[in-house]
């Protein structure tokens, strides 16, 4: 069994986004309580959580955005830009939280602690770019975690890959020059799907020219669909990059039963990406592997979706199916 | 919506005696693929395209023994220019220039005045980056398809539904004829929380269009 390292924090669910909103603080909970009625919790190693430094925020967004953010949370302004980013008075101490909790998972994993970790945070950050809050988003979690990675740890190959079934165009953005960090997504077709960006030809610039990649998923497709497209796209290339540690944007809206998006991904199905992303991690980074929660609404299937993953992260995979098949002789 | 507002001011162009050779030069290496000639005092005299340089060379090759280069070093622009090509005025408009050119299949009006100077040209590339901002595709949003009756208000119902969310557009697409009686709206909107958008529609009784069958294009269904 790995040492796993899980990062949560009540304090994540006062973030509150107000009636209507899908992004709610039920999704972590829900998620917690899979996590711990499976008996997985005992078995993983908490990691503390504390506010971010500003520095390392500052490496991805601008002091001006940080500055508008925290004080529309002060002045409980409701929303930050677009009725699609709902704020309250806690969002800015939350994210702040929730940031400096991934880094402090990233110093756990390099100090040797833990191998890998899942970070059960709120809001999620992938639409987030450098100037503007979009689509729940307001810090980008997963791109200040790379910086931090390469700034304060000084790791040249970052390997970023994204299976939300949106297009993360804040990730991509702010990594699309460059030539250490790797983003890979795959989302659906967005002539389909928010926001729009993400397109097969969308490629990287400048020096990062080939850093970037993206795979289109077209309405009513699933599991057979990913498979193709991340054994055809995903694989060759991180197998000529050899990332020395990945991160993942884990976004749970392609589920079937996730009305957000019109992919139709099994439970099954996320299993195969994410043990697929576990064996690149094996290959070609020592197992390092951080996986951050991006979306994910259906909260019927939240429990059993992260329980899984978690599960995964563990090295548990083929015990459960031990399990299952003696369940099913019995 | 005037041509002039679009429009590329700061032509490149060619005098009348120019060598063919070296206008392809300039082309290739402008990447433009329509060179309008002009006189001294900017009076349109014709276009030279990409192709009119490329048909001109293999007779430049069989009528010269003294090689390819020289020969399209001696042709001068004037020979093989289209002279009066169709042209368009600074205040026509983009539908006019858009319309014109699905009619002549040309990718590119020289803009000329009363007396005739050139003021610009409007090319495809203009109306297509007029049109992707239009479209409202460089901000982050979705697209749903609706189909409603063709009948007056039926628009209206569809901005109120998505405006009572506090959504807001990006744009709004119409095709007119999508089956009879029936119209497809396609709203782009600014908003990552499309299901919502989507629920409230249902709700409110209009029928949404599988993605797959989303279709801009005046076919007949079969
Ligand atoms: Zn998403």
């Amino acid at each position: 069994m790995k040492k796993t390292g899980i990062l949560y924090d009540e304090r994540f669910l006062l973030h509150k986004t107000g009636e209507g909103h899908p992004e709610i603080p039920e999704r972590l909970s829900v998620i917690m309580r899979g996590i711990e009625e499976a008996g997985l919790l005992s078995k993983l190693v908490a990691v503390p959580v504390s506010e971010a430094r500003m520095k390392w925020i500052e490496k991805v967004h601008s002091p001006k955005y940080i500055h508008r953010f925290a004080e529309a949370c002060m002045l409980d302004l409701g929303e930050l830009g677009d009725p699609d980013n709902q704020i309250c008075p806690q969002t800015y101490d939350t994210a702040l939280l929730a940031v400096g909790g991934i880094l402090n998972t990233i110093d756990m994993l390099m100090d040797g602690k833990i191998e890998n970790a899942f970070c059960a945070v709120r809001p999620p950050g992938h639409h987030a770019e450098m100037m503007e809050a979009y689509g729940f988003c307001f810090f980008n979690n997963v791109a200040i975690a790379a910086r931090y990675l390469q700034y304060r740890w000084n790791v040249s190959r970052i390997g970023i890959i994204d299976f939300d079934v949106h297009h993360g165009n804040g990730t991509q953005h702010i990594f699309e020059q460059d030539a250490d960090v790797f983003y890979y997504s795959i989302h659906e077709h967005p002539s389909f799907a928010y926001p729009g960006t993400g397109r097969e030809f969308e490629k990287g610039t400048g020096p990062g020219l080939g850093a970037t990649l993206n795979s289109t998923v077209l309405p009513g497709q699933g599991d057979e669909e990913y498979m193709h497209k991340i054994t055809r796209d995903l694989l060759p290339a991180f197998d000529l990059f050899k990332p020395e540690i990945i991160l993942v944007s884990a976004g749970f809206d392609a589920h079937a039963a996730d009305d957000m998006s019109d992919i139709n991904l099994s439970t099954q199905g996320f299993s195969w990406i994410m043990e697929t992303i576990c064996e690149m991690a094996e290959r070609y980074a020592g197992g390092r592997l951080i996986s951050i929660l991006e979306g994910g609404y259906a909260l019927d299937v939240l429990p059993e979706l992260l329980k899984n993953h978690v599960k995964i992260l563990l090295g548990l995979k083929e015990e459960q199916t031990e399990l299952e098949r003696k369940s099913h002789v019995h | 919506m005037f041509i002039d507002k679009s429009m590329t001011t700061d032509v490149i162009s060619a005098g009348p005696e120019m060598s063919i050779a070296e206008a392809r030069e300039i082309m290739a290496k402008n990447g433009i693929r329509h060179l309008p000639v002009v006189s001294e005092d900017k009076t349109l005299l014709g276009i030279v395209t990409d192709r009119d340089i490329r048909t001109a060379m293999p007779s430049a090759v069989l009528g010269q023994a003294g090689g390819a280069e020289n020969r399209l070093a001696d042709i001068k622009v004037k020979e093989i220019m289209t002279t009066r090509p169709v042209t368009v005025s600074p205040c026509q408009t983009l539908e006019d220039a858009l319309l014109m050119m699905e009619m002549h299949k040309v990718g590119a009006f020289p803009v000329v005045d009363q007396v005739g100077k050139l003021q610009g040209i409007i090319s495809i590339r203009d109306l297509l980056r007029a049109f992707v901002n239009v479209l409202g595709l460089r901000d982050p949003g979705a697209l749903v398809g609706i189909v409603v009756e063709d009948k007056p208000g039926g628009m209206k119902k569809i901005v109120d539904a998505i405006s009572e969310l506090g959504v807001s557009f990006g744009s709004i697409l119409v095709v007119r004829v999508w089956e009879e009686g029936k119209r497809a709206v396609f709203p782009y909107l600014l908003t990552t929380n499309i299901a919502r958008v989507k629920k409230q529609l249902r709700e409110k009784g209009f029928t949404l269009l599988d993605p797959m069958e989303w279709c801009l294009d005046e076919v007949a269904k079969t």
